[in-house]
């Protein structure tokens, strides 16, 4: 049997799935998929069809910075010139 | 956040939307896989004591169920006959077919354990928005989740069964919970659909717990009945004649259409809009627009409408807005 993790041992962790930045970053799960075949959050899948797995503090932090220059009207090719400048 | 137990998280989804105050199918439907979550939440915690195929209570459970009222409720109806219950599939069989009266208990049990969290509360039903409730002054309450919550618990089982690698088995219990209360396609788009079916195939092969849970049907007499006459339904709309004929009547009625009529005939959609979304928002309900346009679509309490400019014909015509509920993906 898998449980599901509870948010203490998420904020431990240091690799999270994408279900649980959906939880850690209040996003949707569409909108975490689009951005990681954006290649705008980098993962780390060990073998096909196994669990994709995110650098949680990294990932959360570029998240954040996302939502904050979308609020600012970015749009998604001008996110990704910045992500890539940075 | 805080972690939810594996009822509150269904609770949370199954009560959203529905009457608190009236037993009508839907949340009669929901209860009876509430109370079933209850014994698939003591089975995942090991509260249970195997001999061979027979489970039994354990003494510790028995002990702390208390603290948990609305465990309590489903604990302490079965316990007189625990010995003779049998495997998991007759403890969800039992459990779910519960009298009426138990039923309540175990909904004002839950329901106040979640609004005490602050994440359920009860507002006046979109219903009375409608012009003919509103006129007439009829008041009804329904359920209201945090959308917070709501999103997360929905979002969260959208990513763990959508994606590649192995399900929790929160997310195994939860599917067959929203399946068998029919929720399920409030969250999955049709072609999304198709994948879940393949996950959950894969899931009843592979997961002891899947093929307990996936083989067992909570359905009684009445209801069942309705569930066939939604399937044959179902069927129907996936032909484009019927696709259009969903438009009027939605696959499954726990949401409902509604007709909010306007103070004038607006010259446009802005102004139209922004008269309904004041009725709406005095009776306490939130309201975000998602879409803008002559058909906007709005969100209303975790439920997403179609934002139709209609009139009802009286003796003089009545202009306003039809809400008709929508698949969200």
């Amino acid at each position: 049997m898998s449980r599901q993790r509870s948010m203490e041992a998420i904020l431990a962790s240091d690799y999270v799935s994408i279900g649980e930045l959906v939880r850690l970053t209040e996003s949707r799960y569409s909108t975490l998929k689009h951005y990681t075949e954006e290649g705008m959050l980098p993962y780390e899948q060990e073998e096909q069809n196994l669990t994709r797995r995110y650098k949680r503090e990294e990932t959360v932090a570029r998240i954040q910075q996302i939502k904050e220059w979308k609020a600012q009207g970015l749009s998604i090719p001008q996110i990704k010139e910045e992500l890539r400048a940075n | 956040m805080m972690d939810l137990t594996l009822t509150q998280s269904f609770s949370l989804i199954a009560l959203n939307g529905q009457r608190s105050l009236e037993m009508t199918v839907p949340k009669k439907v929901a209860l009876r896989c509430m109370a079933a979550a209850v014994i698939v939440e003591l089975y995942m915690e090991n509260g249970f004591t195997h001999s061979q195929t027979q489970l039994t209570l354990s003494q510790e459970v028995l002990d702390q169920s208390r603290s948990l009222p609305y465990r309590d409720v489903i604990v302490k109806s079965l316990a007189r006959k625990n010995e003779s219950i049998g495997d998991l599939r007759n403890w969800l069989r039992r459990a779910s077919s519960l009298p009426a009266s138990t039923l309540k208990k175990l909904e004002s049990a839950v329901a106040q354990s979640l609004r005490n969290e602050g994440i359920l509360e009860e507002i006046p039903h979109i219903l009375g928005s409608d012009l003919y409730f509103h006129t007439a002054g009829v008041s009804i309450k329904e359920y209201r989740t945090h959308p917070k919550y709501y999103t997360s618990i929905t979002e969260f089982l959208r990513a763990d069964i959508l994606e590649d690698g192995e399900a929790a088995d929160e997310t195994v219990a939860m599917l067959w919970l929203l399946r068998e209360s029919g929720c399920l396609l409030d969250f999955f788009s049709r072609n999304e659909m198709e994948q879940v079916s393949a996950k959950m195939i894969a899931l009843y092969k592979g997961n002891a717990l899947a093929q307990v849970l996936y083989a067992t049907q909570i359905r009684r007499g009445m209801e069942l009945g309705i569930k066939q006459y939604f399937r044959m339904k179902k069927k129907a709309i996936k032909t484009p004649v019927g696709s259009g004929l969903n438009f009027v009547f939605p696959v499954l009625e726990r949401s409902q259409a509604i007709f909010i009529d306007t103070e004038k005939m607006f010259p446009n959609p802005t102004a139209r809009l922004h008269d309904v979304r004041t009725r709406l928002e005095s009776k306490g309900h939130i309201v975000n627009v998602l879409k803008d346009g002559d058909v906007p679509i709005i969100k209303v309490d975790n439920v997403i409408y179609d934002a139709v400019p209609h009139a009802v014909y009286g003796r003089v015509p009545i202009h306003g807005v039809r809400l008709i509920p929508k698949c969200p993906f």
